[in-house]
């Protein structure tokens, strides 16, 4: 092994009941570079970083994982152990105690230690000195809880790198984090990098990989089908390396003719435990059109849509017409009746019912369409939601095993079944493509564009502006909870977005 | 890793036997409940020396759980929401005693020699009172966001003192005849070999039933002889309990609380599943968020779900004042514990969205045969405490070490 080697796996493979995860993976990662690691979902990416963070201890895969020249075996207490080599992973789930500190939580299980009591002088100093060194915008006495996603991913990060890190892995650390956030991310990662860490970067967003690795693996089906410095390789070739075949267009594009305006919002203010989160909103969305929703996180994107659905912030004044009508929505019962459907952000949290079967989640919405007034007809729920199923190709091995089970991609086609199974005239769909594999976004997409083709108006909420641009007919941006804009997507480009979503315009 | 998609059979490596071991391994509790039971009974009829299992011990077993068994039912659907009720052994402890006062004072008065309308009267204020006192709750829980715990427990502090109130701390007989029926009768052997064949008959209705329906809409079915051997086995069961009780000489018959238990935990199991109300009451407690965005209505259906514990807690008042003939300050003082645990026994998750009614019965039954074997052995009733308690600790303890071990 040479020198500059700090990490080697060798003929890695690890089985689980039935399934072969990771099947004779080999490659290297050099000292103090940006390792990007990509591949599908289910590809064997989080099941390789769970061998290096000792989730999985030594003996329970086989082959060899060499790390500063010897074999690395994570035994006994395995992800402590693996804290004590200096290997630190942040997870795409965050980790923290929502009713702690910034400062508590980033300390959490090795607090400073004064005779016996915990030193949290020592503990809040060195808390801001790791924030202030790497420039991120959380104060040590802040709770968790208050923070936005965006700022409890930072302080997940300011944990890992607390710990002396000298191998950083990064699960799509990004997939929550506002562009502004990306950029102090990407920063912070190349500060590290000058001073010497070893990064391995996962993330599902093709742009990262070009913009901040030096090398970059993929993986498919648990096999490394690649592993070349990044400078020799284009998005195309990395999309078609993950799915095995060439891919054309990222974003699908079908001929379609938007109607009348079904959905008006005037001037919309709203109010949420006495704050208020909407301060002027208006827009208009047409059968057939997908209206795409750009701006930072805290634009008010998610709370616009929640209250739109009825079950957030009270609409202090302003307009909401269905149809030319103006509606009251109170609840998502209301919204339902009024044909509204809403495929939530984070599906694990808003959702699913995790532990339930695919039939039981697409049929949840929808329970009134089977039988009479009172009991469920089981046989016409299994045949309906099996139908939904079928026809978004949700793929699993029956429709009564638990959601829980599935794919990121296969989650979010169930969240949808559900919906589509209810009917809507609109549907509003919050950053539906978060944490989803390439190739099941593409499916995501093509459904989008039958819907709307089919005249329901679709709000899609997206973080990623590639694909607000890709999908949408028009985008409108938010700022601070205003609307600060509608755009026609042809004559669109990402900088006037973001001239519109950092208020600048 | 990949799998087909949902119109393809499962995946082709999956054995018959390893489905059957997965299929075990996650109705493992159940199993093991029942393989506890059966130990429990072997154990004690050894003991014992046949004495346990004799026709007389097996109909007072079934009838001793039935008070517990009926509030357990309900607390399956409270325990799965994510909530819990302290107050159900009170509530079911006051209900007794109310219904005894009226037995015993007020309709000899009001009524006088009409036993059939005095206890008929009797069932109807004992569900009201304890219906009324599930809407309280639920309202206080649903609509007033007042947690679950704190409501009942507060609740239980306020029965304790009506049911002193009410008593004055004297023993009330509830021993009138035809009231006394509810507790303490049987179904006619005769009759009870009737409701065999009924039965059996439901079941092979049910089942051609539900294979057309099946067939309509083009879903495999499973092999005709799983159903039958099913149904078989089902009916054996039947009629073995039914032989058993019938051959108790001094009082043939399924009694009549077990047979009211069996009808409830029926009923309910069947709300449970194939209701709006049943299947969203399993959601909320797998997901509050999600099932909230899918335009179910929390507070509605927790207030629903204290509705039907309080009514509940009303039956098993009216059959404990009956069986045990009296109401006296000690009624239904820790039955609540028995409830939760029989509960839990069963498989019911105290974290919500699982849990199933007929495993409630089992840990029901388990708890009952517990209490009636050492009763038999002449143990302390301490050491019925102690040996519930470790029993119920150790079901769950190996539930969690056999769950980690299976992931």
């Amino acid at each position: 092994m040479s020198e500059d080697t700090i990490l080697e796996f060798r003929n890695v493979t690890k089985e689980f009941p039935g399934v072969t995860a990771l099947s004779d993976v080999s490659f290297k990662v050099k000292r103090g570079e940006i390792h990007g690691l990509c591949g599908e979902n289910g590809a064997g990416k989080s099941t390789l970083m769970k061998i290096l963070a000792g989730v999985y201890p030594y003996g329970t895969y086989s082959g060899t994982v060499l790390y500063n020249g010897k074999e690395l075996k994570l035994q006994n207490s395995a992800i402590q152990a693996a804290v004590r080599e200096g290997i630190a992973i942040v997870y795409q789930e965050l980790t923290l105690v929502p009713a702690m500190t910034v400062a508590e939580n980033i300390f959490l299980g090795r607090e400073p230690v004064e005779r016996g009591s915990i030193d949290w002088d020592r503990l809040h100093s060195e808390t801001r000195s790791i924030l202030e060194k790497y420039r991120l915008d959380v104060r040590p006495q802040d709770v968790v809880r208050n923070l936005g996603i965006g700022q409890m991913q930072m302080t997940e990060i300011a944990k890992a790198l607390s710990e002396d890190a000298q191998v950083l892995i990064l699960d799509e650390p990004t997939s929550a984090l506002s562009e502004v956030e990306i950029d102090r991310l990407m920063e912070i990662l190349q500060t590290l990098k000058a001073r010497g860490v070893t990064c391995i970067y996962i993330t599902h967003k093709m742009n990262e990989f070009f913009r901040i690795t030096d090398q970059l693996t993929v993986l498919r089906d648990g096999k490394v089908v690649s592993s070349q410095p990044t400078a020799e390789l284009t998005p195309e070739k990395v999309v078609g390396l993950m799915v095995g075949r060439e891919m054309k267009e990222r974003f699908p594009r079908g001929a379609r003719q938007p109607g009348d305006v079904i959905l008006e919002v005037q001037d919309l203010h709203a109010e949420w435990a006495g704050r208020e989160v909407l301060k002027g909103v208006s827009f208009a969305l047409r059968k057939g059109e997908i209206l795409g929703i750009a701006g930072l996180m805290g634009s008010g994107r998610t709370e616009l849509v929640m209250t739109l659905f009825g079950e957030f912030a009270n609409v202090t004044s302003g307009a909401v017409k269905l149809d030319g009508k103006p509606v009251q929505i109170k609840g998502s019962q209301a919204a339902m009746r009024h044909g509204l459907g809403l495929v939530p952000e984070d599906r694990k949290r808003f959702g699913l019912v995790l532990p339930q079967s695919i039939v039981r989640n697409i049929s949840l919405a929808n329970l009134g369409q089977f039988g009479g007034s009172l009991a469920v007809d089981e046989d016409s729920e299994l045949a309906a939601s099996t139908r939904m199923a079928q026809d978004l190709a949700v793929k699993a091995p029956s429709v009564q095993v638990a959601v829980g089970s599935l794919s990121g991609g296969n989650q979010q086609k169930v969240v949808m079944a559900k919906w589509l199974l209810s009917n809507p005239q609109i549907l509003i769909m919050d950053d539906p493509t978060r944490g989803i594999d390439v190739g099941a976004k593409y499916e995501i997409y093509k459904l989008m564009n039958a819907l709307a083709e089919r005249g329901i108006g679709i709000i899609m909420i997206s973080s990623e502006l590639e694909e607000v641009l890709g999908m949408s007919d028009r985008v409108m941006v938010m700022w601070q909870g205003r609307s600060q804009g509608t755009l026609d997507t042809r004559e669109a480009t990402q900088e006037r977005i973001m001239t519109l979503a950092t208020g600048l315009a | 890793m990949s799998n087909s998609t949902v119109t393809q059979p499962a995946q082709p490596q999956k054995t018959l036997l390893s489905g059957l071991t997965r299929r075990f391994r996650q109705d493992f509790q159940t199993y093991t409940m029942i393989v506890a039971l059966v130990a429990i009974w072997g154990y004690f009829a050894v003991a014992t020396e046949g004495s346990y299992v004799s026709p007389q011990n097996i109909s007072n077993l079934f009838r001793q759980m039935s008070v517990t068994s009926l509030m357990a039912a309900g607390m399956v659907l409270v325990i799965v929401t994510g909530n819990i009720d302290l107050s159900v052994g009170r509530l079911a402890g006051y209900v007794s005693v109310i219904v005894a006062y009226l037995q015993a004072n007020t309709w000899t008065t009001v009524f006088p020699d009409q036993p059939a309308l005095a206890a008929i009267s009797s069932v109807i204020v004992g569900l009201s009172v304890g219906t009324l006192w599930g809407i309280a709750q639920g309202y206080i829980i649903a609509y007033l966001r007042v947690p679950a715990f704190i409501v009942t427990l507060g609740s239980l502090f306020i029965l304790q003192g009506l049911v002193l109130l009410q008593t004055e701390g004297k023993t009330i007989p509830a021993n009138q005849p035809v009231f006394s029926e509810i507790g303490q009768g049987y179904l006619p052997a005769e009759l009870s070999w009737g409701l065999v064949a009924v039965i059996a008959a439901f079941l092979v209705f049910n089942m051609l039933n539900g294979r057309r329906n099946k067939r309509r809409y083009g879903f495999p079915l499973p092999a005709l002889t799983v159903d039958v051997l099913k149904i078989a086995a089902y009916t054996v069961l039947l009629v073995v309990y039914v032989g058993v009780v019938n051959s108790y000489s001094i009082a043939p018959g399924i009694p009549y609380p077990v047979l009211l238990l069996a009808l409830i935990a029926v009923v309910v199991t069947y709300v449970s599943n194939n209701t709006r109300f049943g299947r969203y009451a399993y959601a909320i407690g797998g997901n509050r968020d999600a099932a909230r965005l899918s335009g179910i209505s929390i507070k509605r259906n927790i207030f629903l779900i204290f509705v039907l514990m309080g009514f509940l807690c009303g039956v098993a008042g009216v059959v404990l004042a009956s069986y045990v003939g009296y109401g006296t300050i000690g009624a239904g003082g820790g039955y609540e514990l028995d409830v939760i645990a029989s509960a839990i026994l069963g498989g019911t998750s105290t974290l919500g969205g699982v849990g199933t009614i007929p495993g409630a019965m089992i840990g029901g039954l388990i708890m009952a045969s517990l209490s009636t074997g050492l009763q038999m052995l002449n143990a302390p009733p301490a050491l019925t405490y102690v040996i519930k308690g470790s029993v119920l600790v150790f079901a769950v303890l190996l539930d969690v070490y056999l769950k980690r071990n299976d992931s």
